[in-house]
């Protein structure tokens, strides 16, 4: 982290630019992370709704 | 459905199995957790794929390996990969010493006395492998007393579909409901997350699987305990048994010295020799010294010698560097470098090999776990990995109906955007720029991930810059006086030079920012506070960033729309 000077952005926050793509992988369907992931991706569930359940 | 559903059928109890070309294992998880590798009645916990008959009488694993030299026409060894295949596209070489493969309509089939009448008759691969099973299911249920009815079942990355299905088929012949088919080296890797003590951390793993007949390396992306494999290498022409004919041919020289014939010109002295060789190799794994004797080896005439491990590590030099080959390749198909990788795991019967996991640490840099039983405390037996993890695997799924892993394994859920680039945090001191990876590349999306930084010392306004980041493979030579002399010399030596500094220059990994991404400021940090960073990246690319001081309640938020 540094010090800014002169530095301005709305609410203190500043868009600079968007990531570059993304590659279509497929994900081994094995272990605990990824059953959850599973779960979460059928119900289009986002991590923090899942969480609550 | 009922309640009265529920007694006798739908009680499920699965284990987990590695179907080998010429080992196999099962493994369960015991009721304190851990995986638990089954021995069957015999003892064994590594079951030859193997089964013989003899007067009708079925013999399977050791005993039937056994057979290989008396009755090798009734023995039938090294099938798996004949499952689920045409007859033209198999490789018969490793079954020339037992019964012969040949053509029965599309499949794959073998003809050996299996009942006690004297006409053989004619087994189909499909067939052999359901009774493999059954035995195995067998010897599962005897030892836990239950009936053991469901199993995940490891297979080859390179496994076809047809072969998945002839598998899943006579699996289910023999009793056993396959929940799932898994990836030996995912499975491998498993194996290791899913103890206890394990942390689950995102890492670069190469799994090196040396079999008997046939070695494949994979290159594991692991990722918030989300596996994806980048690439994969198969030799189906090295494994244990090329090992094993280096010991035969050094013993059958020394016979030759003493008594002028070839005991591998004999079918029978050769049965015996590699049957003997292969525990003479196995032995020189674990001591530095190992014997052979073999009763009337030829012409019926007793042999027994010794062979040291120098010896044989000097003569398989050449065994050895395939095998060292076959995981530089993968690295290099993967787009990476040895530095990259943070774990290389052995698995395999030959992974016991000292010598080898000792050539393959010199490959990767210090930093590189390499978990191999010569090099690693903590490592896992090799030959157990899979079955292990399969067994793991087995009793998350345990409880799930088949359409719910059906639907989970569906390419709509696997077929995930993975990031190309890294995204970190950029920090900027006095003089330099550095970059500090938060979310690696090749990370499944969405992915969260949250780290905690120190402020600067004196306090203030901060800024952080969230950018992604790409690695670089900083060589550094050592001799500054090269420089100097360099532009006279660049014509004509400079190739020499080159290859010269090779082996002093440094290698180590740099990261560079690439592109920045969002800038967010934090106002008011006390003096040698800290300050946390919460990135989420959605499927789309969209990105959530969340930056507060540690102990304070107040973020400064933001989200990036994705592009996709």
């Amino acid at each position: 982290p540094t010090l800014p000077q002169g530095w301005a952005g709305e609410k203190d926050f500043k868009i600079v630019g968007a990531l570059s793509g993304a590659t279509q992988r497929n994900v081994e369907p094995v272990g605990p992370h990824f059953l959850a992931h599973a779960r979460r991706k059928r119900n289009n569930r986002t991590f923090s709704e899942d969480e609550r359940i | 459905m009922g309640d009265a559903a529920a007694p006798a059928e739908a009680e499920r109890f699965a284990i987990g199995i590695s179907f080998g070309n010429s080992c196999s294992s099962i493994a369960r998880i015991s009721p304190e957790g851990k995986a638990e590798v089954i021995a069957n009645e015999e003892g064994d916990r590594q079951i030859p794929s193997i089964l013989s008959y003899i007067e009708g009488e079925e013999y399977h694993g050791t005993q039937a390996k056994a057979q290989l030299i008396r009755n090798s026409a009734n023995t039938v060894a090294y099938f798996r990969d004949f499952l689920g295949k045409e007859f033209k596209s198999i490789d018969p070489t490793p079954c020339h010493p037992s019964a012969h493969p040949q053509q029965q309509d599309s499949t794959v089939a073998f003809t050996i006395r299996d009942t006690e009448s004297e006409t053989p008759n004619t087994v189909t691969v499909s067939e052999i492998s359901t009774r493999h099973f059954q035995r195995l299911r067998r010897s599962a249920s005897d030892f836990l007393g239950k009936d053991v009815n469901a199993a995940v079942i490891t297979v080859p990355t390179d496994f076809t579909d047809a072969q998945r299905e002839a598998l899943v088929a006579s699996a289910k012949a023999a009793g056993l409901d396959v929940l799932q088919l898994i990836h030996e080296p995912v499975a491998a890797v498993m194996a290791y997350d899913a103890r206890p003590e394990a942390t689950v951390t995102d890492k670069l793993t190469v799994v090196a699987d040396f079999g008997g007949t046939r070695s494949d390396v994979a290159v594991v992306a692991c990722r918030g305990g989300m596996y994806t494999i980048l690439a994969t290498a198969h030799d189906y022409e090295l494994g244990g048994a090329s090992l094993d004919q280096i010991i035969i041919d050094h013993f059958a020289k020394e016979f030759m010295k003493k008594h002028k014939t070839d005991p591998r010109e004999n079918a029978r002295g050769l049965a015996k020799l590699k049957l003997e060789g292969e525990a003479t190799r196995k032995a020189l794994s674990l001591s530095s010294n190992a014997q052979i004797s073999i009763e009337s080896l030829v012409d019926g005439v007793d042999y027994s010698s010794t062979v040291n491990r120098t010896r044989f590590e000097l003569l398989a030099g050449k065994v050895f560097a395939q095998f060292t080959d076959l995981i530089q390749q993968v690295v290099k198909k993967a787009e990476l470098d040895v530095l990259d990788i943070n774990e290389v795991i052995f698995s395999g019967g030959v992974s016991h090999t000292p010598k080898l996991a000792q050539l393959v640490s010199n490959i990767f840099p210090e930093t590189t776990t390499v978990l191999a039983p010569a090099t690693s405390t903590t490592a896992i037996n090799p030959s157990e990995l899979s079955s292990r993890g399969a067994a793991f695997q087995a009793s998350l799924v345990q409880e799930f109906e088949h359409e719910d892993i059906e639907q989970s394994i569906h390419p709509m859920v696997t077929v995930t955007p993975h990031l190309t680039k890294a995204i970190g945090v950029e920090f900027t001191s006095q003089s330099d720029v550095t970059f500090q990876p938060l979310l690696s590349a090749e990370t499944a999306l969405p992915a969260r991930r949250i780290a905690q930084y120190s402020a600067p010392k004196e306090g203030g306004d901060v800024l952080v810059r969230v950018c992604e980041g790409a690695r670089v493979i900083k060589v550094t030579k050592p001799e500054p006086k090269a420089k100097e002399e360099k532009p006279a010399q660049d014509e004509d030596d400079s190739d020499f030079d080159s290859e010269d500094d090779e082996e002093e220059e440094t290698r180590e990994i740099v990261w560079k920012t690439e592109k920045p991404v969002a800038e967010l400021a934090v106002k008011g940090v006390k003096a040698n506070g800290k300050i946390e960073v919460m990135v989420h990246v959605n499927p789309d690319l969209g990105l959530q960033i969340a930056v507060r001081e540690v102990g304070s309640q107040n973020a400064v938020r933001g989200a990036v729309n994705g592009s996709a």
